[in-house]
């Protein structure tokens, strides 16, 4: 044993700690047959709890008269019924809402397989509980062990009686507890003879059908089994949290085929049973067969959800190579199935004779897998046959009649000219045209037609029907032949092309939905475009967003399209459980709308509701559902572009944050220092202060007041920028003239070269050059020693104009030179920065940009002499201004 | 007034505003002004002219302010006020371990550097021969008799809080900062516990009883034995 087989499964832990999560503990009083005094002994435990000091609730208590149960129900408190009106009566309902409110200890719940009233919440009782569970109520419920789902057909089979309230055997298995109320079917028929179950009347006559010994006894061992069983999932349970070695083989798996034939269920029933037995998975597997067309699709639905609900992995397969037994024997070894479940459906006899049953393939085909089969049920109601959905059409009998009467009328026209024996060819081309284009029966007709025509007009005697001689029988007969063959394969054909274009359909349907809820770039228009594909296949539609735990009404098809109480309770429904609700669906299914969770691994996002006036069908709601699913991917994928532009954008707002403190730390404290210190010492110092001293510090008080003014207005101009506020007024601008104006703010003692060819013109806003050039001017000298020459020149490059910025500076360093450009952003040398803000170059950048232009710097610059004054070029590149001539070749 | 009587103040800062003002405020006050706009000129100066204190701007464009003070404490042990922005507390704190007197927050009244720098003009004649007792308003401080008096009462103590009180005043005016008591007292393991100087220091002030606002606090920083109220 390697050391990992003796730790807990991680997976198994994670669902413990799931199943602990404060959720309302479930306990089942589960009996064999009523009568046996589940309620009596649930109302027994409960006073006890009661007594105990716990706040127990009777939610629904059926007495059914019995004087014991209703004694045993004494002054527990119990929950007010919910009035229903449906159809002119009141109905009385379990109130689940008021559970829920009232929010008890522990809720007390009879007859959990009990069906609701039209207009509940939800369709069975036991969906009730489901959600007082999840609401953290713990809640006590009875059950007879006949409504479970997997032995329906069981109990119909023990009992001659089918019951129409069925629970899933789920429901069973996540109870945290089950208690068996046993009492030998004796003493049961012995109450009720006592008439302590049912009146006498209707116990006379149960006791001859449903109580009698045999089904009793039968119904017991049923349910023993049961509570054993589950008693068996504990152990197990436990054996794997605690990592206790499974003495089961792991590698069972059932694999059950289910069809669309009466034996559908069952094989269902018994899969799951085996599949529970063995402690195994287990896979339903349908194959679509072509030629079965949606009438097969219709029938194995049922069979497939039940299967579902029993908790299979359900499988779909087109058939490989049209051979059923190899795709699921494909499967099957695929899966590392061991057991194969199949019907026995009805067969035809010449299958039975030629030992081409299903079920002796597998025998002789698949040697490796246990095979059961099972028989369908003999008083299973008989599944409607449910036909294709187009209404009966008229045009291929018309079609054929018409055909036969053209041919026969061509014919007696040209008898005289053509032979007898082409009259076959011509009826037979008939027969083979209507079985292609028509089908079997109509080709059928076309035989038929053809055949009392060709007698009568061309075969002599002539105008009578006679069919003497052997040749008119096999031409009849090869007719029927030629018929029955083409009609069927052109069905066949028929069927697999529109099989075919179903499939097809739907990946192009989704292909578009893809694709058009692709083009959105914001959340609004992309919701539109959701109701707007949703009502493309519904008729109406709406989409309703998540805000916080509120559903939002966000966008409808048509517009302005509301939705009444029934649907936003079903709407809320589907958003907190993440099922399809309302209409067609278990939950709220008389609200008018149905309501697709909008859902992506990350989470809810919304619902999507649909409304259409008649009922869905099959492929409108898998079309609908795929919707759903590329919507919510869609959705998803907006609010991520969206969230991470915002976050983009919060950390640039956060650096510039950042910066703005630094720099307000030192740009403004400097000068307030100085200005608080002149005047300091101007007030405590006055007479020992020469009156050119006190002048001196009076305008060192007037220079850093100027300082921060300027600080405070280049911190506007750069928000202004920053904001989009300003708006360059363009016109062609002589590079010349705006560079001496410049240079004309700047301290006359520093040494410029200027070299700037004659007439050159760039396209820019005079001013907000100027300013630009100015900032880029005054940061070079704050960052060249006294003294140093700073160059600059401008020359015509490719329908633009480079103007150049060189000093002979400290330079950049390469790690700082993508950033220079950035509000507040100062290369570090200490905290000096005479009187620099670290929005010069912002504010040039953003000037230029304004203007169309680029900035960059490059360090060390072009003529870096000095390894310790690399100096900085840096390049203003604007579009230069049409029309205006050149000469680059002369300088200035 | 004599130049040789005049106490010299070296000045360190890369402002020229700064210089604009403390030089007419200093030089008004009886003082001497060397100005150093860079540490490479500071060091010069304070080696050569051998100032009588420095005032120390800790951004300097060519050195870090901290390796100025280093670089200075390995040849004089002249007093070092720091000029420092207030959002800059654990440089402060730094230089105070690194061996500066005391600090002023930028901006900074003329009025409270000029009586930083007496302080620290004081303290340094007091370095040069120990006084057997600290004279403290309200309260005298016997170092050799390891005895403490409140307006003529003796206070008893119990030892760490004398080993607390005699290093304040041996101190007296000068910014101790949190390390430099509790490695003094508590040893270089406790550097880090704070709250054991906070409760010695609260015993202390009780103890002192009026004498207790001579112990003022620095936020963030340490604690500092007033010598004039």
């Amino acid at each position: 044993m390697s050391p990992e087989e003796g730790r807990p499964d991680p997976d198994a832990l994670l669902a413990a700690i799931k199943a602990e999560e404060p959720r309302g503990r479930l306990k089942i009083f589960l009996g064999a047959a009523p009568g046996v005094g589940k309620t009596w002994e649930m109302l027994a435990q409960a006073r006890r709890r009661r007594a105990g000091g716990e706040d127990v609730l009777a939610g629904v208590i059926e007495t059914h008269g019995r004087a014991e149960t209703q004694a045993q129900l004494g002054d527990l408190p119990v929950l007010l019924r919910r009035q229903i009106p449906y159809r002119g009566q009141m109905l009385e309902e379990f109130d689940l809402d008021a559970a829920l409110a009232r929010r008890p200890g522990l809720l007390l719940m009879d007859e959990l397989a009990h069906t609701n009233a039209p207009g509940s919440r939800h369709a069975k009782r036991w969906e009730d509980v489901a959600e007082l569970l999840e609401a953290g109520i713990s809640v006590w419920a009875t059950l007879n062990v006949q409504h479970l789902e997997s032995l329906n057909d069981d109990v119909a089979r023990i009992t001659g009686i089918r019951p129409a309230e069925t629970l899933p055997d789920r429901v069973l298995e996540v109870a945290d507890e089950i208690e068996l109320i046993d009492l030998p079917p004796a003493e049961l028929r012995q109450r009720l003879r006592e008439g302590k179950i049912y009146r006498a009347d209707t116990a006379k006559r149960a006791l001859e059908s449903f109580f009698r010994e045999g089904n009793l006894a039968a119904l017991r061992e049923i349910a023993l089994r049961r509570a054993a069983a589950h008693v068996d999932t504990e152990v197990q349970g436990w054996r794997r949290r605690a990592g206790v070695a499974s003495p089961w083989p792991a590698a069972e798996r059932v694999l059950a085929l289910v069809g669309p034939d009466p034996a559908a269920e069952a094989v269902v029933r018994q899969a799951k049973r085996l599949a529970d037995a063995l402690h195994a998975p287990w896979i339903a597997l349908h194959i679509e067969r072509a030629g079965e067309g949606t009438g097969s699709a219709h029938a194995v639905r049922g069979p497939l959800a039940l299967a579902a609900q029993l908790g299979a992995d359900i499988e779909v397969r087109a058939p490989t190579g049209g051979d059923l037994i190899a795709t699921m024997l494909d499967l099957a070894s695929t899966r590392n199935a061991t057991h194969l479940v199949i019907g026995r459906a009805a067969a035809p006899l010449w299958r039975r004779l030629l030992g081409r049953t299903l079920g002796y393939q597998l025998l002789r085909r698949a040697p490796d897998f246990v095979l059961h089969i099972v028989p369908a049920l003999g008083d299973a109601p008989r599944r409607r046959r449910s036909r294709p959905a187009t209404p009966p059409s008229v045009l291929p009998w018309a079609g054929t009649v018409a055909l036969v009467a053209a041919v026969t009328g061509a014919g007696v026209v040209l008898r005289d000219v053509l032979p007898i024996e082409a009259a076959d060819m011509v009826y037979l081309a008939v027969v083979v045209a209507s079985a292609v284009v028509w089908g079997l029966w109509p080709a059928l007709l076309a035989v038929a037609l053809g055949v009392l025509a060709w007698d009568f007009f061309f075969i002599p005697p002539i105008y009578t029907v006679t069919i003497d001689s052997p040749r008119d029988v096999v031409t009849a007969l090869v007719f029927t032949g030629v018929a029955v063959l083409t009609g069927g394969l052109a069905g066949r054909v028929r069927a697999e092309a529109r099989a075919a274009g179903a499939r097809i359909e739907g990946l192009r349907r989704i292909g578009a939905f893809s694709r058009r809820l692709g083009q959105p770039t914001n959340e609004p228009d992309l919701l539109i475009e959701i109701a707007r594909q949703a009502a493309g296949l519904a008729g109406r539609a709406a989409v309703l967003i998540a805000r916080g735990d509120e559903l939002d009404l966000r966008a409808t098809e048509p517009q302005g399209e509301s939705l009444d109480e029934g649907a936003w309770a079903a709407a809320r429904w589907a958003w907190t459980r993440g099922e399809p609700t309302g209409r067609g669906t278990g939950t709220l299914p008389s609200a008018s709308w149905r309501f697709l969770p909008l859902r992506t691994v990350r989470g809810g996002l919304g619902v999507l509701g649909v409304r259409s006036a008649e009922d869905f069908d099959d492929p409108q709601l898998q079309a609908l559902e795929a919707l759903a699913d590329q919507a919510a991917v869609a959705l998803e994928r907006v609010r991520l572009a969206t969230e991470s532009a915002r976050a983009a954008a919060l950390e640039d707002t956060q650096r510039l944050r950042t910066a703005l403190l630094a720099s307000l730390g030192h740009d403004l404290r400097t000068p307030l220092a100085s200005i608080q210190g002149a005047a300091g010492t101007l007030r405590t110092a006055w007479n020992g202060l020469t009156p050119e001293t006190r002048a001196d510090l009076l305008a060192s008080i007037e220079q850093d007041v100027g300082r921060m003014n300027r600080f405070l207005a280049n911190i506007t101009d750069l928000t202004r920028l920053e904001s989009g506020e300003v708006r360059p007024r363009l016109a062609p601008v002589s590079v010349a003239e705006v560079v001496d104006a410049a240079l004309a703010r700047l301290p006359e003692a520093l040494f410029f070269a200027v070299r700037i060819p004659e007439g050159l013109h760039v396209l820019a806003d005079a001013a907000l050059l100027e300013q630009a050039l100015f900032n880029v001017l005054d940061n070079a000298l704050k960052y060249s020693p006294h003294g140093s020459l700073v160059r600059i020149r401008a020359e015509a490059e490719a329908g633009r104009v480079a103007i150049m910025i060189i000093d002979e500076g400290l330079g950049i360093p390469a790690e700082d030179l993508p950033h220079v450009f950035d509000s507040f952003f100062r290369v570090h040398r200490g905290d000096r920065t005479a009187p620099g803000t670290g929005l010069g170059l912002a504010i040039a950048r953003g000037l230029v940009e304004a203007m169309g232009g680029r900035i960059e710097a490059r360090s060390p610059g072009p003529e870096a002499m000095m390894a310790e004054r690399p100096g900085t070029m840096i390049t203003v590149r604007l579009p230069q201004a049409i029309g205006t001539p050149v000469n680059a070749a002369e300088p200035v | 007034m004599t130049a040789a009587a005049l106490a010299r103040i070296l000045v360190v800062d890369d402002e020229p505003q700064i210089h604009r003002f403390l030089r007419p405020a200093l030089e008004a006050a009886g003082y001497a002004v060397e100005r150093a706009d860079t540490a490479a000129e500071a060091l010069r100066l304070a080696a050569s002219r051998a100032p009588d204190a420095v005032l120390l701007d800790l951004g300097l464009p060519d050195l870090d302010g901290q390796e100025v003070l280093a670089r200075l404490r390995r040849f004089s042990e002249v007093p070092v006020i720091v000029l420092s922005a207030r959002d800059r507390e654990a440089e402060k704190i730094m230089a105070l371990d690194g061996g500066a007197d005391d600090y002023v927050e930028k901006p900074f009244g003329v009025g409270e550097l000029l009586a930083r720098i007496r302080t620290a003009l004081r303290h340094r004649r007091a370095a040069d021969g120990v006084p057997e007792v600290v004279r403290l308003p309200g309260l005298d401080v016997d170092l050799a008799r390891r005895q403490a008096r409140v307006d003529g009462d003796a206070l008893v103590l119990s030892p760490r809080e004398w080993a607390l009180l005699a290093l304040l005043a041996r101190n007296a005016g000068r910014v101790l900062t949190h390390r430099q008591l509790l490695t003094a007292i508590w040893g270089p393991a406790h550097v880090e516990d704070i709250q054991y100087l906070r409760v010695y220091v609260g015993q202390l002030r009780q103890k002192l009883g009026p004498a207790a606002r001579l112990i003022a606090t620095e936020p963030g920083v340490g604690y500092r034995m007033l010598d004039e109220v």
